[in-house]
């Protein structure tokens, strides 16, 4: 983690609430009268505008090799169609992308949840996360200054001249501009093999009681037994990251670990019954977004339906209520056929893409003693 | 250095009037030049021959960066002077250094490293190159994890260090121990000091002779290594990239955030303040470390800021009474050094002085480049 502008460890401290609430499933079907479509949500044009910008800059990483939208791609749902992402060059990652579709709409982010403020911490944690973008702050910011355009832009947004601080705020103003829109079960247009999922996904199924709300997730933490992705730990450059990012989060005993502890990080327990709990995610927009889970186990929705099916995977801590559901083949293609009518139209026009090019080199301040920096 | 070459251009006709301006007695005060023996060798990091091949390794290895790209060979590069061969040195990707890069031939000897001293030792100056933002641009967890990927790393750490896994502060240490290997102390200078006199030639002689004499060299770069290890603004102009390029631009800029100037002083400032930095007293504006001068003949460009290509320009700068700069001038600061006076050296003595330089440059220090260890998967510690 860059020293300058990161504040994880108290993000950490912020987001440990979380866990101790987790729902009772059954108890509580949450959120079933609220899954409606996803409100838009109110942005400043130009600051939005400038966010987008950024999204989509490279200069925004310390090498000035990779973008946001490196691994946000507009045309996978934000995601980058990897059982595991990328990193930062000279790394490789060890979770899933998620999708940024709605995530202005959650309480707490990452496949661990670990934080749990604001997507403002949100955003410094990728620009300066050594194995995302490795970006010292500072020297975004002077090279922000270095072009025009956005000098104008950021003048233009109510920002003054640019800093770390309004890219903070301005790239998530852009994500607060990423909904879903259209998708047939919002505009009332589903299948009736979509329409049985969906009674399926609400009664006999029980999703609806973790996938809850208008973004289907209740922003809280299970263990659902989801099988390990042994490529974390076979693959040198994968694992290193892992032993780079426990190390950091301190994580005990770390070069024994052979397993993602998830949301262990924030409240680690002596018996171990915290480890491999990750975040209940967004089930919208999973046309785009395969391969699914926090480490891209499974490829297909199939195989995810299947998965549950069977009363999710193999941990002595996997959540109690997941059972064996007993669905026949064809109620699992319907389930599957309403998780697939959760998905609407592409986020990649103009509206959410910065199509123009941006500049990778930077022209020199004419009459530079002259003026002020 | 344009700057220079037209400044000297234009006063040499009046120089060669001015008899006796700027011969400084000195000598009588400061340490004489002097042969240069072994390095110290601090009692917390001895040398061993297992560390001093791992340090190697650790130098050339480009994974102690952030993007595995930047080692530290890639500006001390072993043919350009074990510095790198360029006015500014080139930067982390994506930027430019902001300064010369220095060699690290003899930093063994230094009491403290950097153009303005801010590293205490050679342990503490590693981690901070490859940490630094325009640097190597690393960050401590990451570079340890990849050493723990290395298995001949572990091996050579262990037998090094005693450890288990590698520890990124004994990293520095090896690299410490691999740059104390780097010594310089068999030029002709050293011979003649020990009493050859047969290896200097009699133009160096003279030389010599300007050097702690009309010259006024001694006041500064005295002792065994030729250096006071004190700090001097000598009105090296600043560099010209900062006026034409958009990149150097940035990382001026940078530079001046990162160390922390007022905010006043960000708007305004436009050349390199030095040793101000540190102490963030005025009087220490635009002033530098006296280089050591062993290994001169492989280092071009010289200063600070690379500004002189080669030691006539060198010494012609010095001849005419050193340069202008924001400090010199009062639009900052006014810090020039009193030692610096024209010094009417005619041309035959710049020449002389100019062989002599040479004679603080032995044999170019070549060493065969190592092999670098690959990754490997971690054994799973169940099957151990
Ligand atoms: C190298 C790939 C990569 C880059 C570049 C990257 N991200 Fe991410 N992003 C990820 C991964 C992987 C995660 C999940 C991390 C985890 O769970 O530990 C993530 C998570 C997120 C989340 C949380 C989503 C959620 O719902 O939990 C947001 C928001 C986000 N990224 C925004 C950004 C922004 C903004 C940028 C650019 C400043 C960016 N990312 C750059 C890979 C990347
Ligand atoms: C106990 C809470 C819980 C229940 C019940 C539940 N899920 Fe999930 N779901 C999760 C969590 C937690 C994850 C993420 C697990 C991971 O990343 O390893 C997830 C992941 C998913 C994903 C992958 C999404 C992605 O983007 O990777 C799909 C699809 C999904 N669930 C569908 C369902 C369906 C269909 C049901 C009902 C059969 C269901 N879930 C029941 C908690 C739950
Ligand atoms: C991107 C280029 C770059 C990289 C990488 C780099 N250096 Fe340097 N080095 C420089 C520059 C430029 C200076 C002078 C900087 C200053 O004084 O501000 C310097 C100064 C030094 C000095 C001081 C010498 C003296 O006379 O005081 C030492 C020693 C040194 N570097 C060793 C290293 C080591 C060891 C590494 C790898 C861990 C390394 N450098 C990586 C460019 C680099
Ligand atoms: C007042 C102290 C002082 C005196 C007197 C002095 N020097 Fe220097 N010398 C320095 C300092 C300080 C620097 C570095 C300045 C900078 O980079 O801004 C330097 C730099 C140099 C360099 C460049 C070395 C390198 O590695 O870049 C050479 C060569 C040199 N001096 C030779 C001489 C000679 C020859 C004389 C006598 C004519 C002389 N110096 C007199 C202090 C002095």
């Amino acid at each position: 983690m860059k020293t300058f502008g990161s504040k994880t460890r108290f993000m950490l401290a912020l987001s440990t609430g979380l866990i101790g609430s987790i729902v009772f499933l059954g108890t509580v079907i949450a959120g079933q009268n609220n899954q409606g479509p996803i409100k838009p949500i109110k942005v400043d044009a130009k600051k939005a505008e400038l966010g987008k910008r950024l999204f989509f800059d490279q200069r925004l990483s310390g090498d000035a090799a990779i973008s946001c939208a490196t691994c946000h791609q507009p045309d996978k749902g934000f995601s980058d169609g990897l059982a595991l992402s990328k990193a930062y060059p000279g790394s490789k990652g060890f979770r899933n992308t998620p999708t940024l579709i709605n995530t202005a709409t959650r309480k707490n982010w990452f496949h661990d949840s670990r934080i749990g403020t604001n997507l403002n911490d949100v955003t410094r944690e990728m620009i300066t996360e050594d194995y995302i973008m490795n970006m010292d702050m500072r020297l975004m910011q002077e090279r922000l200054k270095q072009d025009p355009v956005y000098v104008k832009m950021f003048k233009d947004a109510g920002y003054g001249e640019p800093s770390n601080g309004s890219v903070r705020k301005a790239i998530p103003e852009y994500l607060k501009t990423l909904t879903s829109r259209n998708s047939p079960f919002d505009k009332g247009s589903m299948t009736p093999a979509a329409k049985r999922g969906y009674e399926l996904f609400k009664g006999k199924a029980q999703c609806a009681s973790c996938h809850s709300g208008a973004n289907f997730t209740n922003d809280k933490v299970y263990n659902l037994g989801v099988p390990e992705n042994p490529e974390i730990w076979s693959d040198p450059m994968r694992h290193m990251t892992y032993v780079a990012f426990g190390t950091f989060m301190g994580i005990g005993n770390i070069m024994n670990v052979r397993r993602d502890v998830g949301a262990n990080i924030l409240n680690p327990k002596a018996d171990g019954s915290n480890i491999a709990k990750f975040a209940t995610p967004t089930l919208r927009e999973l046309k785009y977004t395969a391969p699914y889970m926090h480490n891209g186990m499974f490829n297909s929705l199939f195989e995810v339906v299947a998965f549950y099916n069977h009363g999710g995977g193999e941990d002595k801590n996997k959540d109690k209520n997941l059972k064996p559901l007993e669905l026949t083949f064809g109620q699992q293609k319907d389930l599957v056929a309403f998780l697939e009518a959760l998905s609407g139209d592409p986020l990649n026009t103009k509206e959410f893409v910065w199509k123009e090019k941006i500049p990778t080199n930077y022209t020199a301040i004419e009459n530079w003693r002259a003026v002020k920096n | 250095m344009k700057f220079a070459k037209k400044i000297s251009g234009l006063l040499a006709g009046a120089l060669i009037t001015v008899a006796t301006v700027g011969i400084v007695h000195a000598g009588s005060d400061v340490p004489p030049l002097a042969p240069l023996g072994d390095p110290p060798i601090p009692a917390d990091n001895k040398l061993s021959d297992v560390k001093v091949k791992l340090g190697k390794m650790l130098f050339w290895d480009p994974r102690l960066g952030g993007d595995a790209s930047t080692g530290c060979v890639t500006c001390h590069e072993p043919d350009q002077g074990w510095g790198f061969g360029d006015a500014l040195s080139r930067g982390y990707p994506g930027t430019v250094h902001w300064r010369n890069s220095q060699t690290v031939v003899n930093s063994a000897y230094l009491m403290k490293l950097f153009w303005v001293g801010a590293a205490s030792s050679l342990e503490k100056q590693a981690p901070s190159a490859a940490k630094g933002g325009v640097a190597g641009n690393g960050e401590n967890d990451v570079m340890e994890a990849r050493l723990a990927f290395i298995p001949e790393y572990r091996k050579l750490f262990k037998q090094s260090f005693g450890t288990d896994w590698p520890l990124i502060s004994d990293a520095w240490k090896a690299i410490a121990s691999f740059e104390r290997t780097l010594i310089h102390n068999n030029t002709p200078l050293d011979k003649y000091l020990r009493g050859d006199k047969k290896a200097l030639s009699a133009q160096q002689k003279r030389g010599l002779e300007l050097f702690n004499g009309k010259a006024g060299c001694i006041a500064c770069h005295n002792g065994a290594l030729a250096t006071d290890q004190k700090y001097y603004n000598l009105g090296v102009p600043p560099s010209e990239r900062w006026g034409e390029d958009g990149l150097a631009q940035i990382t001026f800029r940078y530079e001046q955030f990162a160390k922390g100037v007022t905010q006043k002083m960000y708007r305004k400032i436009k050349d390199d303040a030095g040793l101000y930095y540190r102490t963030k007293q005025k009087v220490d504006m635009g002033k530098f470390r006296t280089p050591p001068l062993r290994y001169l003949k492989y280092t071009a460009p010289y200063m600070h800021n690379g500004s002189f290509w080669d030691l006539t320009e060198v010494v012609e700068f010095y001849n005419q009474g050193g340069g202008e700069n924001d400090f010199t001038d009062g639009t900052m600061a006014k810090s020039k050094s009193p030692l610096i006076k024209p010094l009417g050296l005619s041309e035959k003595e710049v020449e002389d002085l100019v062989a002599f330089l040479d004679a603080f440059s032995g044999e170019e220090l070549v060493v065969e480049p190592p092999t670098l260890p690959p990754y490997a998967p971690l054994p799973n510690p169940a099957k151990n």
